[in-house]
């Protein structure tokens, strides 16, 4: 049986995540702290804390529709930007004090050029220029983007970064990654003692609020589940999804039979990924290392394909998945055509794989559940 | 054992009495706006078509398609692919493709020979290639849905509808039929359309013999023959309705349900 207080911390998860302008955030602003949007993953989220400032990954929570964003995209455009484009036009992401880009796809890049000509107020905006394969060049070129970024945020907001604040950013963001580590270890039991929609809330909480903070809850959730299992049950299920930061999508496959025990995933299993160097000679150099060799890579990324490829198969392994579920958004190319090579790779192993496309805001949820439901009984045979 | 296979699909529900694999009673009606009124209606044609007095006779009742997943009357409810699975299994045993075209999704699935669904493919949310689809083309030419089966075989050279939104392609045909083309050609051209779709889907998974059209779009015997030159392939018929086979399927996947908790008699 799950105990209250495990109830209540993982409630409160939810609520971090069903809004943009939390409380934690409300907190932070209140005691003068400044606020950093970061938009995908890319952007080392690192260098923001080491500047003493709240990073926050930017979503599209409780958009409604894209009315606003039209107006500069074209409907052809990824729903993910054009949905927090739209809200960030409609005011609800005001309380930024800045927004970092990466040029991970077009869709993210056009918005940064379009974003103050939107009439969005942000006072400090960069884009970051991520390479786009792994290489030691690459990584050099990246190094460059960090110190580039470092350079404006100091210039920009009147404060100095040191090697020790850069090395307490990294060891505090390790101890997320080793705190989150042992919550995706929960998920492995025979019966898990947290569903994967309440797995993803908790996930999604890290990117928006202080570390600190985030790291104690966690913590105390922890301390508060089974590491034994708990009750949850159903079809073991695997997630691989790009921007899925909506748990409600997670609940109607759990609803039907499924649970998600595992995934790989922007909001999910790529936050986390192995540590970054501790005491290395040079913290930029570790962070360039890590976010283009060893985190968890993106299918942006020319030459890693063999490696995400391995790191699904292990978790499905480890996790004892028995399908997985392929997630895209409409016109996100990169991972389009990920997923159909991924296929290809499942089927080999004879693992079963359902591939979905959907818009970024809940709907055609007829049709989701047909797939999902018809998905379960197929590996029920 | 009596039981009732349920097909509330989003167009057209289908009901399906049977007792011991013998089918006794089939029903078909439009779906309502209310489905539960749809389903009452439904289920008591086929009652009193199979001699029953309430709906207390059946030992079971298993609902399948978009209205599956909220109707109260239902001890279970099974995917339509689950369905459409089933019923085509029990027909033509050599059957490991089949075409399901309803009134709002098409999906392409593969069963193999114990009748179990290997994988399935579906269209991608809109209406492209479904029934939608042919009816949104027969208002664009004031026709039935009958001539848009029984013209598209007299067609000497069919247009080419490039549209695969129902919207867009609604327009296209407005503009073929004012350049004076020939009707034949222009329903042979969208059932060509229709089909390029499905053949998308088809490909997806792999196509195998024996191939099998089902939903009420499997009546159009111009889409059969479009589907028959794309893929090189002629679909076997069945021996019932292809619109019935969904609640064909419900009813006896009904009957294993009562088999597997011993309530068989």
């Amino acid at each position: 049986m799950r105990t209250a207080r495990a109830g209540e911390l993982l409630k409160d998860f939810s609520e971090i995540t069903g809004t943009l302008y939390n409380p934690h955030i409300g907190d932070w602003k209140k005691r003068g702290g400044k606020v950093v949007g970061i938009v995908c993953c890319p952007v080392p989220k690192e260098l923001i804390q080491a500047a003493g400032m709240l990073p926050f990954r930017i979503r599209g929570t409780g958009s409604q529709g894209t009315e606003l964003s039209e107006k500069f995209t074209g409907d052809l455009c990824c729903s993910f930007p054009r949905n927090f484009f739209n809200q960030a036009q409609k005011g609800k992401l005001d309380f930024l004090d800045g927004v970092v880009f990466s040029n991970n796809c077009d869709h993210y890049r056009r918005l940064y050029d379009n974003w103050h000509a939107a009439g969005i107020r942000t006072p400090f905006l960069h884009m970051i220029s991520n390479p786009k394969r792994i290489a030691e060049q690459a990584r050099q070129w990246y190094e460059n983007e960090m110190v580039a970024l470092l350079n404006r945020l100091q210039e920009h907001f009147g404060v100095t970064v040191t090697e020790a604040e850069l090395e307490q950013a990294i060891r505090q963001s390790n101890e997320t990654r080793r705190l989150q580590r042992r919550l995706y270890e929960l998920r492995k039991a025979g019966h898990p003692s947290l569903t994967g929609a309440e797995t993803l809330a908790v996930m999604v909480a890290s990117t928006c609020m202080p570390p600190q903070t985030y790291n104690q809850k966690l913590e105390s959730l922890l301390s508060e589940l089974d590491p034994a299992g708990g009750s949850h049950q159903g079809i073991r299920l695997m997630i691989v999804s790009s921007s899925l930061d909506n748990p409600v999508f997670l609940t109607l496959i759990e609803d039907l039979g499924g649970l998600i025990v595992a995934d790989y995933s922007c909001f999910g299993a790529k936050l986390i990924g192995p540590d970054i160097e501790e005491n290395s000679s040079s913290p930029l150099q570790a962070l360039s290392r890590h976010y283009l060799t060893e985190a968890i890579s993106c299918p942006r990324l020319y030459g890693s394909h063999p490696q995400r490829i391995q790191f699904i198969q292990e978790t499905i392994r480890e996790y004892k998945v028995e399908g997985v579920i392929g997630d895209w958004l409409t016109f996100c190319d990169t991972w389009n055509i990920f997923h159909y090579m991924l296929k290809q790779e499942l089927k080999k192993d004879g693992i079963p794989f359902l591939m979905i496309e959907r818009e970024y805001i809940p709907s055609f949820k007829g049709q989701l559940k047909t797939r999902v439901q018809a998905f379960l009984e197929m590996i029920r045979g | 054992m009596i039981v009732a296979g349920c097909d509330l699909g989003s167009s057209t529900s289908k009901v399906v009495i049977m007792n011991n694999n013998d089918v006794k009673a089939m029903a078909i009606t439009a779906t309502a706006a209310k489905p539960e009124i749809t389903l009452k209606n439904i289920l008591n044609e086929a009652l009193e078509k199979a001699q029953l007095k309430s709906i207390a006779d059946l030992d079971y009742i298993l609902g399948t398609g978009y209205g599956r997943l909220k109707a109260p009357l239902f001890h279970s409810n099974m995917s339509e692919i689950a369905c459409h699975a089933r019923g085509v299994y029990s027909l033509n045993r050599k059957a490991r493709t089949i075409i399901d075209i309803g009134g709002q999704d098409c999906k392409v699935i593969s069963i193999n020979d114990k009748g179990k669904v290997m994988e399935f493919s579906m269209n991608d949310r809109c209406a492209a290639g479904t029934g939608r689809f042919f009816e949104s083309m027969a208002r664009a030419l004031q026709c039935g849905l009958e001539d848009i089966s029984a013209l598209s075989n007299q067609g000497k050279s069919p247009v080419s509808i490039s549209s695969q939104c129902s919207v867009f392609a609604e327009s296209e045909v407005v503009t073929l039929v004012h350049e004076g083309l020939a009707w034949e050609d222009i329903i042979a051209g969208i059932n060509n359309s229709v089909a390029s779709r499905l053949v998308a889907l088809v490909n997806r998974i792999g196509l195998a013999e024996e191939l099998v059209l089902t939903g009420g779009c499997a009546k159009n015997e111009g889409l059969g023959l479009a589907l028959q030159k794309l893929l090189g392939v002629s679909p076997r018929k069945l021996s019932q309705d292809p619109q019935f086979i969904g609640a064909i399927g419900a009813a006896l996947l009904a009957e294993d349900k009562l088999r597997d908790r011993g309530g068989a008699s």
